[in-house]
């Protein structure tokens, strides 16, 4: 549905733009412009309900679609629909980046910061194969880009806080200038925090960060209809604390950057034309000299370089409207471990855990909405891409999978339907889909990867066939001016579902692993997610929200499948009164009964927090000022989650300020 | 303008990128290990009438398995001589002009392709003040014997991937185990070449002027079972899959497959059986994941490096 918004959104504005045009009077411009950016304001803010400022990960936390697996404070992995990252694109604006650490320590979320960004798109299953193959869906994040203005203004938000559970201290900056012909966007952020505490009050080693992110977009408007835009971030981590793996990270880095032509047209089908270039270069370097219970010292760096190329074109006939994309990008990952022998003066062991694998992806797809009537809604679409995956070392490949394929072409077709209806109050929608993945860079080439939650060495397949996912989806909702209620459920079934599996053959070679497993495909594996939510306004300015959520997930012996949300819960009262306003929330999760000791998981019991914030809001100089203060998880809880890496404890209570300054 | 400005920023970035530089896999190996493939003369014997030169791989002769190349030249003409044949015995003259031999090809193989002579020596020893090595070399061209003698160096091999050892059975006879093959080993599967040699009986010896000292033979039969290991205590015992034993083939020599899952110390732990599966040396290295213990080693084993 975003989709659909932001899709309507360029659509207005194009027609918008065309009538600009025409009319060619200066009033009816500048009601042009306002109402472009009502259409802005539609979009969902970096925040959420309980806080102001908050990280990337925070903000998609709130999601009920995502959850995380956490390995510290920092850069957590997160899941949709309780698939991990390889089950999902996860985009900039489109654009393809791969994390370059082996053990997903750099989910591409770790690599933004909220001030560069708009929104983050969360697209469930096929209906999020636009950017490229899925299977659990899509989460694309917006870059912020300021729209053209007919009068030259500059905007900016400054935004400060303090956190007191890890010393977190944040800065973040943002100025936008905006004209007739020209736009720029520029952010900075530093993001400080030291080691936590969990709700013992015990310091959790390790789990320090410190993240600096820069950003600039610059655009330039050619002609009425056209412009250009160039974007780059550049995102720096150092000295960042995994409390759950044996290592840290010394130094992460990004760079990414895009050049983009848009077009917009004035008659006919065609409405708009984009058409990007991209490039991202990823590096991480971990860092396992500060863990003295490490027997060996090894060096793991890994690399991931993409280019790419997206081009789309958007298309309008009355009641009909269609969305057609090219994707095109190629990665690089590149992964060493280096490990040095007690006796320095002895060689080095050497292997890649990624030997240089290449990736070229190249997809077609589309996306179509037809308004059948005013109150019913198709939408269908689908995809075909070519996936080619190129491993330059396939010796190591070759150990556990001898002869395998050094390079392996894949077809990923994906379809998708749904129809929307909606009669009085409630709302209905089904859908289904189908579509292929291919195997990720770990799955298919990954040699020896350490996992220290099952504490087993994975090895990849080149072989590996394409996951195939069918799946349907409905929902159902009803609404009225003070309450609504509504439930959202998906069912997967997915063939050739790719897990690790304990090898009987070869030893661990990371010192603190028990075995070596290899990634297979599981006959089939079944997953079901169910949402639920509600909300009443029980006074004017009372709210009250619900959610409730659930999954279950089994492979083909009806064993259950790791990192599968428990039954949780969230509910809370907003209240906002003038300038003030203030918010309560609990939430939780239920015991973790069918969780998976075959992948390493053990029990986790329920748990539950309170938040509570509060916030005033004031105005002074032409400048909007908003304070905020509240506390998480209040009553110091001490509680790990069912996905927390090695169950290692969460943040016990933490008191938050924060203040946004805007003009 | 404005893509120039990108380009700009792209550059500064590409400046500031790739902190720690990525390893150059294939330089590394290399430059750990010596790689020689060029056959250089490492020696001259000269009869009355002809001058024989013997190539060996970097003009010189290691410990261990050697190939070698012969070339038989008309002193006169200076040109190749056809059809020469070659009996060949390296001698290792020790302390108290105690005589020895050790593996080698006797009688040398025409190779008409290439127009040389070729064989064999494995070298039990390197020269040093305990010992030294000579050829000696039968000659026939033309139904005419003529006999060379020659003294030559062996250096101590660098190449741990062409490490050997000796050892006595359990039938009480002497083995030597020499590698001959991969000179550099690679991560991933390797063809493991060996030679098995075994010392004859006494009562086969060969004569040499007034001595007699006993001679080697290829050993015919065998199995060489392979265990490959990482023995670093760091490594705790890590071994690798996909491994096979060593069986003989035509030529002689005992082949198999070692896969190494990375660079560095590996140790091939070896169990060698006869024709009849009896065990002659070896012992089973134990399975366990030993992190911080050094690796144990079978009895029989050679340790290479790459």
């Amino acid at each position: 549905m975003k989709t659909i918004n932001t899709f309507l959104g360029l659509v207005v504005l194009g027609v918008l733009h065309t009538h600009a045009q025409e009319v060619g009077i200066k009033r009816d411009s500048i009601r042009n412009i306002e109402k472009v950016e009502i259409t802005a304001k539609a979009k969902r803010k970096i925040e959420t309900d309980l806080k102001m400022a908050v990280s990337v990960d925070e903000f998609l936390a709130s999601s009920d679609n995502i959850s995380f697996i956490k390995r510290g404070a920092y850069a957590w992995e997160p899941l949709l629909n309780n698939m991990a990252i390889e089950r999902s694109t996860i985009t900039i604006d489109g654009m393809h980046i791969f994390g370059a650490c082996t053990d997903k320590m750099d989910p591409v979320t770790s690599y933004v910061e909220t001030n560069n960004l708009s929104t983050i798109e969360i697209t469930s299953g096929q209906e999020g194969s636009m950017h490229g193959a899925t299977v659990a869906g899509s989460i694309d994040m917006k870059r912020k880009s300021t729209p053209f203005a007919l009068d030259k203004q500059w905007s900016g938000v400054y935004e400060s806080g303090f956190e007191f559970n890890n010393k977190q201290f944040f800065n973040l900056g943002s100025l936008s200038y905006s004209g007739a012909k020209f736009v720029a966007d520029g952010s900075v952020s530093f993001r400080n925090a030291g080691n936590y505490s969990d709700g013992k009050n015990n310091e959790v080693r390790h789990s320090q960060y410190n993240k600096f992110n820069t950003s600039m977009g610059l655009a330039y408007k050619i002609d009425d209809l056209s412009s250009v835009r160039v974007d780059a971030i550049y995102d720096k981590a150092k000295d960042v604390g995994f409390p759950a793996l044996p290592m840290d990270l010394w130094l992460s880095r990004a760079i990414i950057t895009s050049a983009a032509y848009k077009r917009l047209f004035e008659e006919g089908l065609l409405k708009v034309w984009d058409t990007k270039f991209y490039f991202n270069a990823i590096e991480h370097y971990m860092d396992d000299t500060k863990r003295p219970e490490n027997l060996v010292h090894m060096d793991m760096p890994g690399w991931s370089t993409t280019y790419g190329l997206l081009s789309q074109v958007n298309l309008k006939k009355g009641n009909y409207s269609s969305e057609l994309q090219l994707n095109m990008y190629e990665n690089v990952s590149i992964a060493e471990m280096t490990m040095y022998p007690q006796d320095r003066e002895k060689k080095t062991m050497f292997a890649y855990t990624w030997p240089w694998v290449t990736t070229r992806f190249t997809g077609v797809s589309m996306k179509n909405a037809w308004d059948a009537s005013t109150n019913s809604r198709f939408n269908f679409g689908g995809s075909l891409g070519w996936n080619y995956n190129r491993s330059k070392y396939i010796e190591f490949n070759w150990i556990f999978h001898p002869g395998a394929s050094q390079q392996k072409d894949r077809m990923l077709p994906s379809l998708f339907a749904g129809y929307e209806l909606n009669i009085d109050q409630f709302d209905f929608s089904i859908g289904g889909g189908y579509g292929h993945r291919a195997p990720s860079v770990s799955e298919g080439y990954g040699y020896y990867i350490y996992n220290s939650f099952d504490r087993y060495d994975y090895i990849g397949n080149p072989d590996l066939k394409n996951e195939v996912s069918y799946e349907m989806n409905a929902g159902v909702g009803y609404k009225t001016d003070r309450a609504g209620i509504g439930a959202k459920v998906n069912y997967f079934h997915i063939e050739n579902y790719i897990v690790g599996q304990i090898l009987s053959l070869g030893s661990p070679m990371n010192y603190q692993s028990v075995g070596v497993k290899g990634y297979t495909s599981l006959r089939y594996a079944r997953l079901f997610n169910l949402a639920l939510n509600a909300n009443y306004d029980l006074l004017q300015n009372l709210h009250w929200k619900g959610t409730l959520t659930y999954a279950r997930s089994t492979d083909d012996k009806g064993g259950n499948l790791p990192f599968i949300r428990p039954l949780s819960y969230q509910t809370s009262l907003h209240f906002m009164y003038g300038r003030f306003s203030a918010q309560t929330s609990v939430n939780g999760d239920f015991s973790q009964e069918n969780y998976s000791p075959e992948y390493g998981e053990d029990l986790t019991p329920a748990y539950t927090l309170w938040n509570v914030s509060a916030g005033y809001m004031f105005s002074f100089r032409g400048y909007k000022a908003m304070l905020q203060v509240g506390a998480e998880n209040l009553f110091n809880e001490y509680y790990s989650t069912y996905a927390d890496w090695g169950s290692i404890p969460r943040m016990g209570r933490n008191i938050f300020t924060s203040m946004k300054l805007s003009f | 303008m404005k893509v120039n400005l990108l380009f700009l920023i792209l550059l500064f970035f590409m400046f500031l990128s790739c902190t720690k530089s990525k390893t150059d896999y294939e330089a590394e190996i290399d430059q750990e290990v010596p790689v020689y493939s060029e056959f250089e003369e490492a020696a001259v014997l000269q009869t009355e009438s002809h001058k024989i030169s013997v190539e060996a791989l970097n003009g010189t002769f290691y410990k261990g398995y050697n190939d070698i190349r012969l070339k038989v030249y008309d002193k006169i003409s200076n040109e190749k001589v056809k059809g020469a044949v070659v009996s060949f015995t390296p001698i290792r003259i020790g302390e108290n002009e105690q005589l020895s031999s050790c593996p080698h090809l006797q009688e040398m193989v025409y190779n008409s392709g290439d127009d040389f002579l070729e064989g064999y020596v494995v070298f039990t020893e390197r020269s040093d003040d305990n010992g030294k090595w000579a050829f000696e070399i039968n000659l026939t061209v033309d139904g005419t014997i003529s006999k060379a003698r020659q003294d030559v160096i062996v250096r101590e091999q660098q190449n741990k991937n062409l490490n050997m050892t000796s050892f006595l059975g359990r039938d009480e006879r002497e083995y030597i185990i020499a590698l001959i093959a991969p000179q550099s080993p690679k991560v991933g599967e390797n063809t493991l070449v060996a030679g098995i040699y075994s010392q004859e009986n006494y009562e086969i010896e060969q004569e040499y002027g007034e001595a007699t000292f006993p001679i080697y033979q290829e050993a015919q039969g065998y199995t060489l079972r392979l265990d490959p290991r990482m023995p670093e205590p760091s490594m705790g015992n890590h071994s690798s899959p996909n491994n096979q034993d060593l069986t003989q083939k035509e030529d002689g020599t005992y082949e198999g497959r070692v896969n190494y899952t990375m660079t560095g110390n590996w140790t091939l732990n070896f169990i060698m059986l006869n024709e009849q599966g009896k065990v002659l040396k070896g012992t089973v290295v134990p399975d366990d994941f030993t992190p911080g213990v050094e690796g144990k080693k079978s009895e029989l084993h050679l340790d290479v490096l790459f």
